[in-house]
């Protein structure tokens, strides 16, 4: 254990399904270390309740929040807890998250570099990217972001991603950051848009496109996160299966009645639905007509051919179960 | 459905047999029956359903060269003609049915196909792909074949003066041929300007309107020209070149690519059977 270099870890957005299983797999694999957890939100489920894991709920850009990386000499940072549209966050408007999620970013890299944490690892999401009609399949790395050219409410995605990706360059020789832009992250434990789209009944489909998708199980999407910690060195990666799936056979596996309905009627259907309960994000539409497929090669030349351990149809059937 | 109906009762549709054997190869390649680019084997399989008598019994499509297709990837590189792309849903139909073994190619489409409504669907199903280079070199490595035509819009959107004349061809294709090293295959299609024999482009007025195309003629249904398609041998590579070289350099090949076309058009010119619109000399 006294090799190990990361010995105490900080998760920032432990409060979400992802964050409770990568610090299971972490503590597991490498027993003895330390998790210190944090989120705005209440904790959920019984992790924070583990040994190994201390959970603190704090606002990432208080005083307090610089008083943890002072008090604490931590190893390694997760960031996994980008604002997303999700209906549990309370600061959901469209400014508010702009804010929150660069500005914490920004805070949470230069608390790192102050505080000599040896490295740091972000989790994006491929929809910096964009759906987008002439998207090629196979999106590498240095593709260019254009998910912010139709709709400015994935401004935050798109930046923090690039604060991120400036950071990495920039401080390269003092600290090393990994930034990780997943395909869609499924499972049990993920309540995302589109974990809540897949299983929400009845939920409106295009009838005139039917984009591919690749599915990621949150167990796969954890362990790699894990791996990232000593396999991965700086630089940013595309996490995503071989495997890809249509939307429309996706719904099939789930077995969720659906109601399709030409594209254009979409956003009429959609701010009916906003009226009543829940409704998609305007830019999610976009995401159900056009395909937004990512390349992985990168990922595989470094942690090797066999990231996933599920595939894409089981994973499916598993994020069923709640 | 009363298309397939009617196809069915007359006798003009594929056998139950030949779509079985062309599937079951295709299952083969493609055993989760979808691909990343949006290929659906159910749709490719109604598509060609649908579209065999068309090309078997409208447009009584021959193929020639069969012999100089082998097992192996394509850059299969064609002249374009017929106003609508008929074109190249006839070679991926003759590639799907009549070359052993069937495949499916994937067609390079314009971007603004893409953004169609049903349509973009429709033809991804069925093998389509956007005309990107990046997707040209990633469908390559993956072993699969895919049809281009460097002419563009402007090679199927031509004036009845120009017919069988070909246009300028662009260098992306040659390009990914050799960031690939993938051989291309000459093909030439004969008889598809007839569909719509008497056409003029009204290039000015679709500038002005911002569309693609602008065709004004006194004819706006597919007339059943019969239509040959003449395979060409494939083309060995320069040894020696990059992918990166100057256009100059790339454009020595493309044209000896160009005149190879040009070579089997003119074959096929003669070989072409007798249709009252190439009768007058004209076409």
């Amino acid at each position: 254990m006294s090799s190990e270099p990361y010995k105490h870890i900080l998760i920032i957005g432990m409060a979400g399904g992802l964050a409770n299983i990568t610090a299971k797999i972490l503590l597991m694999k490498f027993p003895g270390i330390k998790i210190t957890g944090v989120d705005q939100r209440s904790p959920r489920g019984n992790t924070t309740q583990m040994e190994g894991i201390e959970f603190k709920k704090i606002r990432y850009t208080r005083g307090s929040f610089e008083r943890l990386f002072r008090d604490n000499q931590f190893d390694a940072v997760y960031h996994l807890g980008r604002l997303t549209h999700g209906k549990d966050h309370l600061l959901s408007s469209m400014e508010d998250r702009l804010d929150l999620n660069l500005i914490e970013t920004k805070r949470i890299l230069d608390l790192s570099l102050k505080f000599n944490v040896k490295k740091v690892i972000i989790l994006s999401t491929y929809h910096v990217y964009g759906a987008l009609h002439d998207n090629p399949a196979f999106l590498q790395e240095d593709n260019p972001l254009r998910a912010s050219i139709k709709y400015p409410e994935l401004r935050d995605v798109v930046e923090m991603d690039q604060i991120a990706t400036n950071w990495l360059w920039k401080n390269q020789r003092k600290i090393e950051t990994v930034v990780l832009r997943p395909a869609t992250i499924i499972g049990p434990q993920i309540k995302n848009t589109m974990t809540r789209y897949l299983l929400t009944p009845y939920m409106s489909v295009c009838a005139d496109f039917n984009p591919m998708y690749q599915f990621i199980h949150e167990f796969d999407m954890a362990s790699i996160l894990t791996r990232t910690l000593h396999d991965l060195s700086s630089g940013i990666y595309n996490v995503a299966p071989d495997e890809c799936i249509s939307l429309k056979e996706a719904k099939k596996v789930l077995n969720i009645p659906t109601t399709p309905i030409p594209s254009f009627l979409l956003k009429f259907s959609n701010r009916l639905a906003q009226a009543m309960a829940w409704s998609l994000p305007r830019y999610f539409i976009d995401y159900l007509k056009y395909s937004c497929i990512i390349d992985n090669e990168l990922l595989k030349s470094q942690l090797g051919p066999d990231l996933f351990r599920y595939k894409t149809k089981e994973a499916l059937t598993i994020s069923k179960l709640d | 459905m009363v298309f397939k109906k009617l196809i069915k009762e007359l006798g003009l549709n594929i056998s139950e047999e030949q779509i079985s054997e062309i599937m079951g190869h295709l299952q083969q390649r493609y055993p989760d029956g979808e691909d990343p680019w949006g290929l659906n084997l159910k749709q490719a399989e109604s598509t060609l359903k649908v579209v065999w008598p068309l090309y078997k019994h409208y447009f009584k499509t021959r193929i020639f060269g069969q012999e100089n297709v082998a097992d192996e990837p394509y850059i299969i590189i064609s002249n374009h003609s017929g106003q609508i792309a008929i074109d190249g849903m006839l070679i991926s139909t003759a590639f799907a049915s009549e070359i052993k073994p069937p495949r499916i190619l994937r067609s390079m489409v314009d971007r603004f196909f893409t953004a169609l409504p049903w349509i973009a669907t429709a033809a991804a199903g069925g093998g389509a792909v956007l005309g990107d280079r990046q997707n040209g070199h990633n469908l390559l490595t993956r072993g699969q074949s895919i049809l281009a035509f460097p002419e563009g819009v402007t090679g199927v959107a031509k004036s009845t003066k120009d017919y069988y004349e070909l246009q300028k061809f662009t260098h992306g294709f040659l390009r990914m041929a050799l960031s690939t090293r993938t051989k291309i295959l000459p093909l030439a299609v004969v008889g598809c300007e007839e569909i719509f024999p008497w056409v003029y482009q009204a290039k000015g007025l679709s500038k002005f309107l911002g569309t693609p195309a602008l065709p004004i003629s006194p004819l706006y249904l597919p007339l059943p020209s019969p239509v040959d398609i003449h395979i060409g041998q494939p083309i060995e590579l320069p040894e020696g070149l990059s992918a990166d070289a100057p256009d100059r350099e790339i454009e020595v090949y493309v044209q000896q690519v160009k005149k190879e076309i040009q070579y089997l058009i003119e074959q096929g010119l003669q070989k072409r059977r007798p249709f009252f619109a190439n009768q007058k000399g004209n076409i």
